[in-house]
């Protein structure tokens, strides 16, 4: 009879063959078959609306990240291993904003291309919020068409006429914005907002950011005392005239600080759409419904007038 | 077949390995714990590894983190066996001190950096799906090594456990002995935060141990089953959490999962010795009228 | 009566914890097959007595000597059986598993138990009447027979001395037999036993000399000469003394 310390021994052996018959031999990645569709892995909401928007339906994506969830917390579900390991094209946001993005790939065993939507785009101080602007989101779905038709020649002509169209959209949303950013009086175009996701978009319609309600581009950092007072002086000394709490994100922080400093505060339903889509059937379900809405929002709010 | 077809994906049969070798090695300390009535101090172990986690991932990224959680394992596990062996404080403030002390140092630390929190879930709750064969290899180490020393101590161990003052009568080292079951401790911890975060190690140390207890009165069998409760509560739980997550969507915590899978395995083992002791007990009251007749 | 070897030795021996003096003025000898009570109210130092022929309390003046050397290193021969109701009586261990343990010293901590240490087992088993009940998980005997199983543990380790805290504390009046039947037997294979009691009559029955300790020694010697009221008055500092027939009963307050 085997002591027990024998029998655990080689138990252990046991499984570690085990496993590593298992682990063995990875997938090599095959050309896409042109009758199948593209399997695309998306990380965050707004690049898969775009490889949706851009595929059509010559891909199946899946998405990574539920809408109203901050990727900065992110557990691969085994759902999400198998999809990338099976995948044929991965898109990523890139600057950053997924930085377990590259543990997952590499244990799902995934070795295809990797299209990081942030190619070419001008980054403001390492923030990854790049797609608020709408004029980077054409240079991402540009870089997401190239890669699509780099895994899938077959298809290329259908991905650049969705661009195409897409492009219209996105030109016709840039022009839409600046019309109604131009409504509001200069005096008052200045927000401070739940955190620095708006830069790209505050950057391109010439809005003065007057603080955040959390400092850092992380969600989890808590204000310290010293910063709150200093926050609720500058509000207070801008004259700004709204507070914007975003929809991902609690907004109790906000509304304290709006109370302190004799602001409005635009929470809850009204909010606004920083780190991800709004989920199916909401305000924010597609792109370009977010930044529609994240502009009503603003625009009435500064104006002082209602919804 | 559900039980077996998801391991061919390289990825789950990783996790899968991971938690059966964690099974045997909570397992077996598990139960040490469990005869000691030291739950609390594991705990607090689980607690202040959390600090080293996250220095070493400061200084060497995600390689550090395993070097970090060791050493402040093994730091703690010594101070915690000189506090209560001078017996200057009560177990309970020594241990309540290293508590909050260690795991604030821990909060100061990372809230101080920025883009920490994905990190900081991960340590917390883990992320088995993704744990590579690097941090396999160091489980398996670690599980051998703990295994083995507990086995060539089995006899000192067994004796302070059960009359730690007829072991110093002895001359058995009764305060290294406390040390080895510490480290052992902090050991575990640091193996597990990889697959199930330091928050929830505890229940693997805990709860295999204590169904095994229920369902027999000997260690020669307690000890190879609570091993065989945690390892089996892994491989189920993954398999819940894909059948989950690949069949209806659903997702579920894999480290989450595992442990309620646990826990219901607890609940079964413990209506199971009900009945076992129910049993037992007529069957002597029968011997007894038998023999009376 | 031939000449028996001391097997215990105190000389004016004080012994203390850090610097607080715990037992002072301790001098008497035991020989071998001889038996010592120790008696004292409770808090006197009795338990710490114990620890010192253990070699686990440092000795600050006088000498001590067991086995005709210092505590330490006489604790091969020496067995200790402790109070069996701090004992865990949940844990899962067997009683012959307990008895085993005693055996430990002698085979080590890796090496199987053999044929001859499973024999020991089950002869000092037998010793103290619980042979019927080795496989028995140890917490499912009485308070007494928990106690017996200790005392075969320390048979088990073939002891020349043996030391016993308490043990007749609570205990059945079957065990108690059992008890004094094994110490009895001990002492005639030539061990000695040191066995501290709050039962005087026991003291009578078992023990030829009587060590009288309230921090101070108050008397060691024969049983007979030392077990006086007057010294009894002395150790438990003047507490009520009741005399029946021959029996001394002390009570205290």
């Amino acid at each position: 009879m085997l002591s027990p310390l024998a029998r655990t021994l080689s138990s252990a052996a046991l499984l570690v063959l085990f496993a590593a018959g298992c682990g063995g031999s990875d997938q090599p990645s095959t050309p896409a078959d042109p009758a199948q569709p593209l399997k695309v892995v998306a990380t965050t909401t707004q690049v898969a609306d775009f490889a949706r928007n851009i595929g059509g339906d010559r891909v199946r994506v899946h998405q990574l990240l539920r809408p109203n969830v901050d990727p900065h917390d992110y557990e691969p579900s085994p759902a999400d291993m198998r999809a990338i390991a099976e995948a044929d094209v991965l898109v990523k946001n890139g600057v950053g904003l997924e930085k377990w993005l590259e543990e997952t790939i590499s244990a799902a065993g995934f070795d295809g291309p990797v299209v990081d939507a942030s190619t070419g785009v001008r980054i403001r101080d390492g923030d990854p919020h790049i797609w608020h602007n709408p004029l980077n989101a054409k240079t991402m779905v540009a870089t997401i068409e190239r890669g699509f038709a780099a895994a899938d020649p077959g298809d290329s002509a259908a991905y650049q006429a969705n661009r195409a169209a897409y492009d219209a959209k996105l030109d016709a949303l840039d022009t839409e914005i600046a019309k109604r950013i131009e409504s509001v009086p200069a005096d008052r175009r200045k927000l401070v907002t739940n955190h620095d996701a708006f830069g790209y978009y505050l950057d391109r319609y010439k809005l003065t950011f007057v603080g955040s309600i959390i400092p850092s581009f992380d969600t989890s950092a808590e204000l310290s005392a010293k910063q709150v007072s200093g926050l609720v002086a500058k509000i207070k000394a801008t004259g700004v005239a709204a507070i914007f709490s975003e929809a991902s994100l609690p907004p109790k922080t906000a509304e304290a600080i709006g109370r302190e400093a004799g602001v409005t505060v635009v929470a809850g339903e009204d909010a606004l759409f920083g780190d991800s889509l709004g989920p199916e059937g909401s305000a924010g379900a597609t792109y370009l419904q977010m930044e529609e809405h994240n502009t009503d929002t603003i625009v009435n709010a500064l104006r002082g007038t209602a919804v | 077949m559900m039980f077996f077809e998801p391991f061919q994906l390289p990825f789950m049969a990783r996790a899968l390995v991971e938690l059966v070798l964690l099974g045997a090695l909570a397992g077996t300390v598990g139960v040490l714990v469990l005869l000691r009535r030291l739950a609390f101090v594991s705990d607090t172990l689980t607690h202040t590894v959390f600090p080293g986690v996250v220095i070493g991932h400061l200084m060497a990224g995600d390689g550090g983190i395993f070097w970090g959680a060791l050493a402040a394992g093994v730091v703690t596990a010594v101070l915690l066996t000189l506090l209560t062996h001078r017996r200057r404080v009560s177990e309970d403030a020594a241990l309540a001190m290293l508590l909050t002390t260690l795991f604030a140092v821990g909060v100061v630390v990372v809230s101080r950096q920025t883009g920490f929190t994905s990190d900081l879930t991960a340590f917390l709750f883990g992320r088995v799906l993704t744990v590579t064969e690097t941090q396999l290899a160091q489980t398996a180490v670690v599980t051998v090594v703990v295994v083995a020393l507990l086995a060539v101590l089995r006899r000192p161990l067994l004796l302070r456990a059960f009359d730690p003052e007829g072991a110093r009568a002895a001359g058995v080292r009764v305060g290294l002995l406390d040390l080895v079951l510490n480290v052992a401790v902090a050991l575990v911890v640091v193996a597990a935060v990889k697959a199930v975060g330091t928050i929830l190690v505890i229940a693997l140390l805990v709860v295999p141990a204590a169904a095994a207890r229920g369902l027999s009165d000997r260690l020669v069998v307690i000890v190879p089953l609570a091993c065989l409760v945690g390892a089996s509560a892994g491989w189920l739980g993954l398999v819940v959490s894909y059948e989950a997550s690949v069949g209806y969507g659903v997702r579920l915590a894999s480290g989450a999962t595992v442990v309620l899978v646990l826990v219901a395995m607890y609940g079964l083992a413990h209506v199971a010795g009900f009945v076992r002791r129910k049993v037992g007990l007529s069957r002597a009251r029968s011997a007894i009228v038998e023999s009376a007749a | 009566m031939s000449e028996r070897a001391p097997t215990l030795v105190l000389d004016r021996a004080s012994v203390a914890y850090g610097d607080i003096p715990v037992l002072e003025e301790l001098d008497g000898v035991v020989h071998e097959g001889e038996a010592v009570a120790l008696i004292g109210p409770n808090g006197a130092g009795k338990s710490t007595f114990i620890k010192a022929l253990l070699g686990l309390v440092p000795v600050v003046r006088g000498r001590i000597e067991v086995l005709g050397g210092p505590p330490a290193q006489a604790r091969r021969d020496v067995a200790y059986v402790p109070q069996a109701d701090t004992l865990d009586p949940d844990f899962p261990v067997s009683v012959e598993q307990v008895v085993m343990m005693g055996r430990y010293r002698r085979i080590g901590w890796l090496r199987r138990a053999s044929a001859g240490d499973r024999a020991e087992v089950a002869d000092a088993l037998e010793r103290v009447g619980l042979a019927g009940r080795a496989r028995d998980r140890f917490g499912t005997l009485s308070g007494g027979q928990r106690q017996r199983v200790l005392l075969a543990r320390a048979i088990a380790a073939k002891p020349r001395m043996l030391l016993l805290d308490e043990p007749f504390n609570g205990v059945d009046a079957v065990s108690q037999h059992a008890l004094l039947e094994a110490i009895g037997s001990l002492k005639e294979q030539g061990a000695s036993v040191v066995v501290s009691t709050h039962d005087l009559a026991i003291a009578h029955l078992a023990c030829d000399e009587v060590c009288l300790l309230n921090h101070h020694q108050f008397g060691f010697g024969p049983t007979g000469d030392v077990l006086t009221p007057e010294r009894l008055r002395a150790t438990y500092g003047g507490h009520a003394l009741e005399l029946r027939g021959d029996r001394v009963i002390v009570t205290q307050t």
